[in-house]
C-alpha cells in the first residue's frame, strides 16, 4: 500500500477547497429558503486529519452533554466516506425555534431534531460536492452517536485501520440563533485516490 | 444525463424488479397524492395499486403524522437531497403487522425510511419517492442487547436477596446525595446497622431462617425509604440515605426502625437463644465533612459505639462544635 503522507498536493487542496466552497454557496441559499434564517456562508477547510483526533472529537460527544453527534455514511462511484456531525453547544431550544418544531423538548423530541437538520445539513452537502464531481453519492441511515453504545466502544472497535485521512471541515452558524456545528466529511484512504484522479480531470 | 437505450422488454422487467423487491416503494406528487405502490406496500397494506393511486397519503393512512411528514419531505422537494427517518424516532410510518405473524417478537413492523427527490425533465423536483426498510429484526435485537445490559449492571449492583443496592450499587448514591446536599446546603443524614446476634440466631434456626430475616430487613427499609435510598452493605450490614432530615429526625427514624426489627422475633420459641436485634449508628451531614467516605466513616463510628455500649440502640454521631 502507498504511504499516506502525501495525500494531497497544494493545487489539489485548494481544487478541494473551491469546490466546497461552491457546493456550500448553492447549499446556504437553499437552506436559507427551507429554514427561513440566514445560514452564515461557512469557510469549508481542507484538512488531513489523525485518527486520534477523531477520537477526541467523538469522544467529547461522549463526555460532555452539551455535545451530540449524528453520523452518515455515504458512497458513489467507488468513494466512500462518512459524514460526521458535532453541535456544540447547540441550544435545542433553537433548533427547534429554527425547525419550526412546536412541543415539549423530550428526549424524543431531540433525537427528532438532531435527525431532521442533520439530514437537511449533511444532505445540502454531499450533494453540492457530488454534483459538481459527477457523483451520485448514495447515503445509509444516520446514527445518533452514544444513544445505544458507547462511544469508547465504538472506537475500540478495530475498524479504524486508518492513521491520517482527508477531511472537509464545514463549520456552521445561524444568524441569530444559538446553533454551531461542525460537518466533518471524511474519506476512507482508498477514495482519496480516486477522488484526486477526477480532481485532476478538473485541474487539467 | 447519460442516454440509455432501454427495450421495452428491459422496462417490463425492471418493473418487476420495483414490484417484487423487498422494501416498500411510494411515489408522491406535492399535494402528497400516490403515484406508485409497489408490490411490498401492496402486500402489507392490502389496499391494491389500482386504490391507492390518485389517493392521497393522509387521507388513506391517519396514522401517519401529516405536520411531522411534510417537516421530512418539504426539504426533498426544496433542496432536492434525501432525508431519513429511523425506528427510534418513529417506530414506523405504515402500521403494518410483523412480516413473520408467528415466531416475531413485536407485533408491528419497525421502519426506516428515506426520502429521496425525483427530478423531471425539466430539473424540478415535482415527486418524490418514499423506500420503507423493515428493520425490525434490528429493533428486537437493540431491545435485547438494552434489557441484558440492564440485567448485567443489575447483576453488578443489587443484591438478591433483599432487592436493595449493594455497596458497589449503593456508593454512586451516596456520593450523590453528599453533592447535592453540600452544594445546596439542605440536610441529610446517613444511617448505618449492623444486626445483633445474627452468628448465633444463624447457627441455631439454620440459614434459610437466618436469610428470612435479611430479606425482611430488606422489606423494612423498602417500605420506610424506598429501594433508592438503602442498601445491603455486607453481611447483616444496612446503610440507608435520609434526605432533608437532620440528626435527630433521622435518629426517631433509626429508633423506629430497631423497634421494627424486635417484631422479626415474634413467632421464636427458644427463650435460650438471643433475639435478633439492630444496633444503629447515625451521622448527619455537617458543612466540615470533607467527603462521602469520611460521611460514612461518622456513621460507622457512632454505630461502632452503639454496639460497644450494650447493642440495640441508636447513637448520633456528634460533630465537633463550631
Amino acid at each position: 500500500m502507498s504511504a499516506a503522507h502525501e495525500i494531497l498536493n497544494e493545487d489539489q487542496r485548494d481544487c478541494y477547497q473551491e469546490l466546497t466552497n461552491v457546493a456550500m454557496g448553492q447549499a446556504a441559499d437553499r437552506l436559507a429558503r427551507l429554514l427561513d434564517a440566514y445560514v452564515v456562508l461557512p469557510i469549508p477547510r481542507v484538512n488531513i486529519i489523525e485518527c486520534s483526533d477523531l477520537h477526541m472529537a467523538i469522544q467529547d460527544a461522549e463526555t460532555d452533554s452539551a455535545v451530540s453527534a449524528v453520523c452518515q455514511g455515504f458512497i458513489g462511484s467507488g468513494i466512500a466516506g462518512e459524514a460526521l456531525l458535532l453541535f456544540n453547544d447547540t441550544s435545542f431550544a433553537d433548533l427547534a425555534k429554527l425547525m419550526s418544531y412546536t412541543g415539549p423538548l423530550t428526549r424524543q423530541a431531540e433525537l427528532e431534531l438532531l435527525m431532521d437538520v442533520s439530514s437537511i445539513l449533511i444532505g445540502a452537502c454531499t450533494h453540492g460536492i457530488g454534483e459538481q464531481l459527477e457523483i451520485h453519492f448514495t447515503q445509509g441511515h444516520p446514527v445518533v452517536l452514544g444513544q445505544h453504545c458507547k462511544v469508547d466502544d465504538i472506537l475500540k472497535s478495530g475498524n479504524q485501520q486508518w492513521q491520517r485521512t482527508l477531511a472537509i471541515e464545514i463549520h456552521y452558524t445561524i444568524e441569530h440563533v444559538n446553533i454551531e456545528c461542525d460537518l466533518l466529511l471524511l474519506f476512507t484512504e482508498d477514495s482519496v485516490a480516486r477522488l484526486n484522479q477526477k480532481i485532476d480531470f478538473l485541474l487539467d | 444525463m447519460s442516454e440509455t437505450h432501454i427495450e421495452i422488454g428491459d422496462i417490463h422487467w425492471l418493473m418487476d424488479i420495483l414490484q417484487n423487491i423487498d422494501v416498500g416503494l411510494v411515489v408522491l406528487d406535492r399535494e402528497y397524492n400516490i403515484h406508485v405502490w409497489n408490490g411490498f406496500m401492496e402486500s402489507h397494506s392490502a389496499i391494491s395499486p389500482q386504490k391507492a393511486k390518485g389517493q392521497n397519503l393522509f387521507k388513506l393512512f391517519e396514522e401517519i403524522p401529516e405536520a411531522w411528514f411534510r417537516q421530512k419531505s418539504e426539504p426533498v422537494f426544496q433542496l432536492k437531497t434525501r432525508t431519513f427517518t429511523i425506528w427510534e424516532q418513529r417506530p414506523y410510518l405504515f402500521r403494518f403487522k410483523n412480516s413473520r405473524p408467528i415466531t416475531g417478537r413485536t407485533a408491528l413492523m419497525f421502519q426506516n425510511t428515506s426520502i429521496i427527490p425525483l427530478e423531471s425533465l425539466d430539473r424540478q423536483v415535482n415527486h418524490i419517492c418514499v423506500i420503507i426498510y423493515d428493520v425490525t429484526d434490528i429493533a428486537v435485537s437493540r431491545a435485547d442487547v438494552k434489557n441484558a445490559n440492564k440485567t448485567l449492571t443489575d447483576i453488578q449492583s443489587k443484591d438478591p436477596l433483599t432487592g436493595l443496592w449493594n455497596r458497589a450499587g449503593w456508593e454512586p448514591q451516596l456520593v450523590q446525595q453528599f453533592n447535592e446536599c453540600q452544594a445546596a446546603g439542605n440536610e441529610c443524614s446517613l444511617v448505618t446497622f449492623d444486626l445483633d446476634n445474627f452468628r448465633t440466631y444463624n447457627g441455631h434456626y439454620g440459614h434459610q431462617q437466618g436469610d428470612q430475616v435479611l430479606s425482611n430487613i430488606g422489606k423494612l427499609l423498602e417500605k420506610a425509604v424506598g429501594l433508592r435510598l438503602s442498601a445491603r452493605l455486607g453481611g447483616e450490614v444496612f446503610g440507608l440515605l435520609l434526605p432533608g432530615q437532620n440528626g435527630e429526625q433521622a435518629k426517631a427514624m433509626a429508633e423506629k426502625l430497631r423497634r421494627a426489627v424486635l417484631l422479626l422475633n415474634s413467632g421464636n420459641a427458644d427463650d435460650n437463644i438471643p433475639k435478633i436485634t439492630a444496633s444503629f449508628g447515625v451521622a448527619s451531614l455537617a458543612k466540615d465533612t470533607h467527603s462521602a467516605h469520611e460521611w460514612l466513616q461518622c456513621a460507622d463510628k457512632a454505630l461502632y459505639h452503639a454496639k460497644e455500649s450494650g447493642r440495640n440502640q441508636t447513637t448520633l454521631y456528634q460533630h465537633r462544635p463550631n
